[in-house]
């Protein structure tokens, strides 16, 4: 069995008399691509805000490559080695593309304020540089490197976000909806891509998403929650069979499917 | 490749903006040995150069950093006192601190120590204040800074300080703008100096602004007035960032403070109202909020048109036998504040929007190109 | 002990209502726009003005008093209309720079108009007399501040709970769009709250400027600032609580001024130590204070950011 990337137990979150995510417990493993799927309103990204540090957990215990992170900062988890898109695409928008993922690097960074300002940090500089290079020519968007962010047409925002993410050198990354507003071929080229980097980038890959072809093509496991609650978990076959999920998730799909 | 030539053409409108920065210094340098120190043109050189730096203070906190801060006086004042205790020639101590019995403090440092020691000091007090008014969102973060200025206005005219402070009455007497004028045995100014040494010193300090704007930090800012959340979810640390541009830009406001004590000759805590703050605030607001050259464009128009151009506004003027009606004494304000809504109004973005002068460069070279292919 | 402290507490609490009127308006306008309007101090200084140039033209007290009302309602109608408005969708920064230029605006005209020389306010006949409580002697304004503070709030409240318009401004004031979307006239929704909250600070300055008698284009600028804290300190959007932190501030404010001769009396201090010079201090301190510790004030609500 490979080594164990994120150990979530018992994870409950309120907000004042509402249960958002109650008694969630799970478990990723390394190079795996985990879903985490339910209706709207279900609860997951809450989830992903609290394993990201943005929540604080109400009870519950989350850790990484078995270290404790419940309560860390948000900025304290991503050093740790985890990265995070968002649903509602969270781009620094006065900046161009290659700044967006520029300053993802400067966590990693080891100069000071004094170094930095001084230009004393070239080659750390110049290092991030070349490393954003690297990731743009990655994603596809070296070409557009110059343009606005959030200029970028909605499917191209996704990738970059993701490059961006990447930047920070996560172990593990977390796709908040990656394939929301894409077309189906879209979609399909978003999956081998997650595939891609996955291995190129030795990745653990946790991801929200309510396509269900794309779902189901690139997830390990698959994690259903319904009102906050687990109700099923396992691979896409036996997640698709489980009468539980059929009743509370694929009630939805029509609508999931007009979206 | 592409990026190769693209980094050329950046270097060579920084090249061009540089060289027009250094002109401007060798016209000003020949300007105050040919004209009469007593001219306009200097006080708003003077001024301008002291409300420039001020004002990019601000903008590094509210431009580039999103934090609305509205405590800037409060670290002028810090900075101007704190240049003030320790530039009063220990002679002249006795006749300052006359209440005091001469003050508590019986040693002078040179003015350059204690400028830089005037920044230091405010961005210490920066540090402190920070911890708590840092954690607080836009507008309670604005009314918290603007509470602290208050405060620090009030200690500083404490009786109990006058020893150090002196109280509520003046500082006065430490070294001014004109001492940096280089003189003869007889006393007889042989070079002037004292517009462009002020000159240099609030562009010495805007450099290293705009230095920490582009470096990895500067990027980090920005990622945090963009969009908090991501900021933080891509590893950056608000509290530590937002305290680092709280600092720095206290630290230039104290060394701006310091200037504006040189330029004003004297001091006093009271001259450091919430009035002064907005009016710093309006001219970044006019020079485009998030602009170093608008900031400083601005600060001298701004300082000019209230100085010199805008005067005769304030006084009776006959147009051969009929008197031109409204003027007298506070018109110029009236006119001012009005030329400041239509901005704030209408153009929002300001002179410069996010631009820098390189950009405008660049701007000219794109523009000039497309006519030579359309030809 | 007593007879040394009463003097104080009742000017405290005279003030305090007077700040209650002007915190009002903060509160009210920042529970429906989020703006901290800055200029709602120089308002008040501006009504003030009109009173000292109304008087001054002869025109009797008892019809310069409404009509003041009248005039700096309008005057708060327009600022909203003309500097306001237009950024309602822009990012808050403009409309907060937008507040700033108008107090800036209304202080050069008011310098301007008056030559920038204090303007004796007129005395209005009953409220400027004297009038002696349990020992100390105070003018009727000192007495009559907190009741009429009361009164109007009560109705405020009232009006707000009870009436078509008051729900209005409790949907606006919970969710701007929602409440556009229903069909509520928002235009006329903030206007109405801007008129009511200029019309109460035109009521403060009436009782203000009645006991500090003379009137400049800085006056607004303190008591703007410590109504404003008073209402951050009760919990912004709250008028309750606006209220109760006025009358705790200006309270603390006035036993400050005291202080020496309070604990000089009472044994605590051999000479005054000029604790006088923090009466204004205070005020930011306790705002700083409670921010810290309990951000949305006193009475505010927990918001949680949605990510």
């Amino acid at each position: 069995m490979s080594e164990n990337v994120l150990h979530i137990e018992h994870l409950t979150m309120r907000f004042g008399g509402v249960v958002a995510v109650n008694d969630l417990s799970m478990d990723i493993n390394q190079g795996e691509i985990v879903a985490l799927i339910g209706p709207n309103g279900a609860g997951k990204t809450t989830a992903f805000n609290m394993v990201t540090g943005v929540y604080q957990p109400t009870e519950g215990r989350i850790s990484l490559l078995g270290r404790d992170i419940t309560g860390k900062r948000p900025d304290e988890i991503t050093k740790l080695g985890v990265a995070r898109t968002f649903q509602n695409i969270r781009l620094f928008s006065s900046m161009t593309v290659f700044d967006n993922v520029l300053t993802a690097h400067h966590l990693r960074r080891t100069s000071n304020f004094l170094t930095a300002t001084f230009r004393l940090n070239m080659a750390e500089e110049k290092k991030m540089r070349a490393e954003t290079e690297r990731l743009l020519r990655e994603v596809g968007l070296w070409e557009l490197r110059d343009e606005q962010a959030t200029s970028l047409p909605y499917g191209k925002q996704r990738l970059l976000e993701i490059a961006r993410a990447l930047a920070t050198e996560p172990q593990l990354l977390l796709l908040d909806e990656p394939a929301a507003g894409m077309n189906p071929q879209e979609t399909e080229e978003l999956g081998e891509f997650i595939k891609e980097i996955k291995d190129k980038f030795h990745l653990t890959v946790f991801l929200i998403e309510h396509h269900m072809n794309l779902v189901m093509g690139i997830s390990d496991r698959i994690y259903v929650i319904d009102f906050g609650k687990q109700i099923a978990e396992g691979t896409p076959a036996q997640v698709q069979d489980d009468p539980a999920v059929i009743a509370a998730y694929l009630g939805v799909d029509e609508e999931e499917g007009v979206q | 490749m592409n990026n190769s030539l693209n980094k050329k053409k950046a270097d060579s409108a920084t090249i061009i903006s540089a060289v027009i920065v250094l002109l401007i210094y060798v016209a000003v340098f020949v300007a105050e040995q040919f004209i009469a120190p007593t001219s306009m043109l200097f006080t708003v050189l003077k001024k301008g150069a002291t409300y420039a730096l001020v004002a990019v203070s601000m903008n590094l906190l509210n431009g580039f950093t999103g934090i609305f801060s509205l405590g800037q006086a409060g670290f002028m004042l810090i900075g101007a006192y704190t240049y003030g205790v320790f530039t009063i020639p220990v002679a002249e101590r006795l006749n300052v601190y006359q209440y005091y019995n001469g003050g508590l403090v019986q040693f002078v440092l040179p003015w350059f120590v204690a400028m830089l020691l005037a920044g230091l000091v405010a961005a210490f007090f920066a540090f402190l204040i920070g911890m708590p008014v840092l954690r607080l969102k836009s507008d309670y973060l604005a009314i918290a800074s603007l509470g602290f200025a208050e405060i620090i206005r009030a200690v500083m005219q404490w009786d109990k300080l006058g020893p150090i402070t002196n109280g509520s009455n003046m500082l006065r007497l430490f070294p001014a703008f004109n001492d940096f004028n280089i003189k003869n045995a007889d006393g007889q100014v042989v070079v002037y100096l004292s517009t462009l040494i002020p000159m240099l010193i609030a562009g010495l300090c805007i450099g290293v602004i705009i230095l920490l704007i582009n470096s990895t930090f500067g990027r980090a800012l920005k990622a945090i007035r963009d969009d908090e959340i991501a900021a933080e979810a891509m590893g950056i640390r608000l509290a530590s960032h937002k305290r680092l541009a709280f600092c720095i830009s206290s630290f230039f406001a104290g060394v701006g403070g310091a200037m504006l004590a040189m330029y004003q000759t004297t001091v006093q805590a009271k001259g450091f109202t919430t009035a002064m703050t907005y009016e710093i605030l309006l001219i970044v607001v006019i020079g485009g909020i998030g602009s170093v050259t608008g900031s400083c464009l601005s600060s001298f128009l701004f300082v000019a048109a209230s100085e010199w151009w805008l005067r005769f506004l304030d006084q009776k003027q006959m147009i051969g036998d009929f008197e031109v009606p409204l003027l007298r004494n506070g018109f110029r304000l009236v006119v001012f504040s009005i030329i400041i809504m239509i901005v704030v109004l209408f153009f929002r973005k300001g002179i410069m929007g996010t631009k820098e002068l390189p950009d405008l460069i660049r701007g000219i070279g794109k523009k000039n190109k497309k006519g030579a292919t359309a030809k | 002990m007593w007879n040394t402290i009463f003097p104080y507490l009742l000017t405290g609490i005279s003030v305090g209502g007077q700040y209650a009127l002007i915190a009002i308006g903060y509160t009210m306008v920042y529970g429906i726009l989020r703006l901290i309007n800055f200029a709602h101090g120089d308002v008040f200084m501006v009504a003030g003005i009109v009173m000292v140039y109304m008087a001054a033209s002869g025109m009797p007290l008892w019809l310069c008093i409404p009509l003041v009302l009248i005039v700096t309602a309008l005057v708060g109608f327009l600022i909203e209309r003309i500097a306001y408005k237009p950024l309602r969708n822009a990012p808050r920064m403009s409309a907060m720079i937008s507040a700033i230029g108008v107090s800036y605006t209304l202080q050069n005209l008011v310098l301007y108009i008056t030559g920038g020389l204090n303007q004796l306010y007129p005395t209005i006949p009953w409220i400027s007399d004297s009038v002696t409580i349990f020992g100390a002697t105070t003018k009727m304004v000192t007495v009559v501040t907190p009741v009429l503070t009361i009164l109007l709030v009560v109705a405020l409240v009232a009006l707000i709970n009870h009436t078509k318009i008051g729900m209005a401004m409790r949907a606006v004031s919970r969710d701007f769009e929602t409440s556009q979307l229903m069909g509520i006239k928002i235009n006329s929704v903030i206007s109405i709250t801007f008129v009511i909250g200029t019309f109460l600070a035109g009521v403060a300055s009436v009782l203000y400027f009645t006991n500090y008698t003379t009137v400049i284009q800085t006056s607004g600028a303190m008591p703007g600032l410590k109504a404003f804290v008073a209402a951050v300190f009760g919990g912004i959007g709250s008028i309750p609580g606006a209220v109760v932190g006025a009358f705790i501030i200006g309270i603390a404010e006035n036993i400050i001024k005291g202080l020496d001769i309070i604990l000089f009396k009472l044994g605590v201090i051999a000479a005054p130590i000029g604790l006088a010079t923090f009466s204004d201090a205070f005020t930011f301190a306790l705002l700083i204070v409670i921010l810290a510790v309990k951000p949305t004030g006193l009475f505010g609500e927990k918001t949680t950011d949605k990510v």
